[in-house]
């Protein structure tokens, strides 16, 4: 028996063959007695496995919404209490971050003009020093500000470059000296710069967003206690 | 009971509605897991995570046969539970008999009106069956499984097993002749209507 056989015998059985492919089948089954042995035992084997009892189901396999993974109904104020817990929780970022950054900007040039580097000596050379003590002198009166910190180094390499041009030659330990024993004088008298935004807003947003974070833990326990009673 | 209207109410994520099509279904589904596992338990859980898993694609479905995609999902669930199983092998708790076969428990008994001597017999028979039913390999056992358990045609078979109808006629012939060899081995249990030819050359 090849499997070509075997599959029209199966095919047979279950009704599934053409009028045509059935009629050829059946007559080779008339005058075929192994063919009609194999029939019968496949009819046998399909018969008995018919035979066997559906069993009911143990138990029902209805679902929960749990099982799937649906997440409990939250109150429809959720949605509120989460807009404002983030937008606070982002707010706050933002001005922690402002109130970290632009007093830093603030003091920038102060460092940059202070000249404490050791490039300083070359910068006041005979060719820019004349420049600088005049602008110094014209700009320090008028800013308040930022040149507070500006204003010292310019009149203190004012003098020895207005004295003379051979005093450019000044040791660079000099003057490196002079601009630092100066600076820590001047940052210590000045107070420092107001942040832009103030603590007291910060703290307010801070509760907020603590608030908010705390009222979503609440209503989810809740509506999970309600789903676990159901 | 309205499927159509009941599983166009479960893809929009109605839980009640598809709950009552698996009351519908929860015996042949059920019953397939069992007979490709052969073990209650485990057919339980196939069944469970068949439900779990088609609730939550049922959106994939596009028409026709809705037992046809259960099925599938059955299905599939089966393979992964014997998957799990050839990564874990367990040790049966049921005691095993002399010829090293495991014994089945008077649950299995089908018809309460049997006499006793009746449940043994058909106890014996049915534990034969799934002895070669087990033995067989996991794609021929599905296609014997929903063809000549389930009473289900080729073409709902082949939608639920993803191969051809041409597939599923190869696959069912060979899976009778492998179940009628196994069977001969039980002829004793066999009910005479049934006995199977011996020597037939197949």
């Amino acid at each position: 028996m090849n499997q070509r056989d075997l599959e029209l015998l199966s095919s047979y059985l279950d009704g599934q063959l053409k009028p045509s492919d059935s009629t050829r089948l059946e007559k080779r089954l008339a005058s075929d007695p192994a063919l009609r042995a194999v029939l019968d035992d496949l009819r046998s084997a399909r018969g008995l496995l018919r035979q066997l009892p559906m069993r009911k189901a143990p138990r029902n396999f209805t679902l929960t919404p749990k099982m799937v993974g649906k997440n409990p109904p939250l109150p429809r104020s959720y949605p509120a209490f989460r807009f404002v817990t983030a937008l606070a929780s982002l707010m706050l970022f933002f001005t922690l971050g402002l109130n970290f950054v632009v007093p830093q900007i603030a003091q920038t040039p102060a460092f940059g003009m202070g000249g404490s580097g050791d490039g300083a000596p070359e910068v006041f050379s005979a060719s820019e020093a004349p420049a600088v003590p005049e602008f110094a002198a014209t700009e320090a009166p008028v800013t308040e500000e930022p040149s507070i910190l500006m204003q010292p180094a310019p009149t203190e390499t004012v003098a020895p470059a207005a004295d003379s041009a051979r005093e450019v030659e000044t040791p660079s330990e000099k003057q490196g000296v002079t601009n630092s024993a100066d600076l820590p004088a001047e940052t210590t008298a000045q107070t420092p710069p107001e942040p832009p935004v103030p603590p007291v807003w910060q703290i307010v947003l801070a509760a907020i967003a603590l608030l908010g974070a705390l009222a979503m833990v609440m209503m989810r326990q809740a509506a999970a206690s309600r789903w676990r009673r159901k | 009971m309205d499927e159509q209207a009941l599983i166009h109410d479960a893809q929009a994520g109605n839980l009640d509605a598809f709950n009552t099509l698996i009351l519908h279904y929860q015996d042949s589904i059920y019953n397939t897991a069992l007979r490709i596992l052969g073990d209650e338990d485990q057919a339980a859980d196939a069944t469970q995570e068949a439900f779990i898993s088609a609730f939550k694609s049922i959106s994939s479905f596009r028409g026709g046969s809705f037992k046809a995609w259960l099925m599938r999902t059955v299905t599939n669930a089966c393979y992964d539970e014997l998957r799990r199983q050839k990564r874990r092998p367990t040790t049966p708790l049921e005691p095993d008999t002399d010829d090293g076969e495991e014994m089945d428990s008077p649950r299995w008994l089908a018809d309460p009106g049997m006499t006793p001597d009746q449940k043994a017999e058909a106890d014996e028979l049915e534990h034969a069956l799934q002895h070669c039913l087990n033995n067989l390999p996991l794609e021929f056992k599905s296609v014997v499984v929903m063809a000549d358990i389930q009473g289900m045609d080729y073409s709902e078979v082949a939608i639920a097993v993803r191969v051809p109808v041409g597939t599923i006629k190869s696959r069912l012939a060979r899976a009778r002749l492998r179940l009628r060899e196994c069977l001969q081995g039980f002829s004793e249990l066999l009910p005479t209507s049934f006995r199977l030819e011996e020597g037939s050359n197949v």
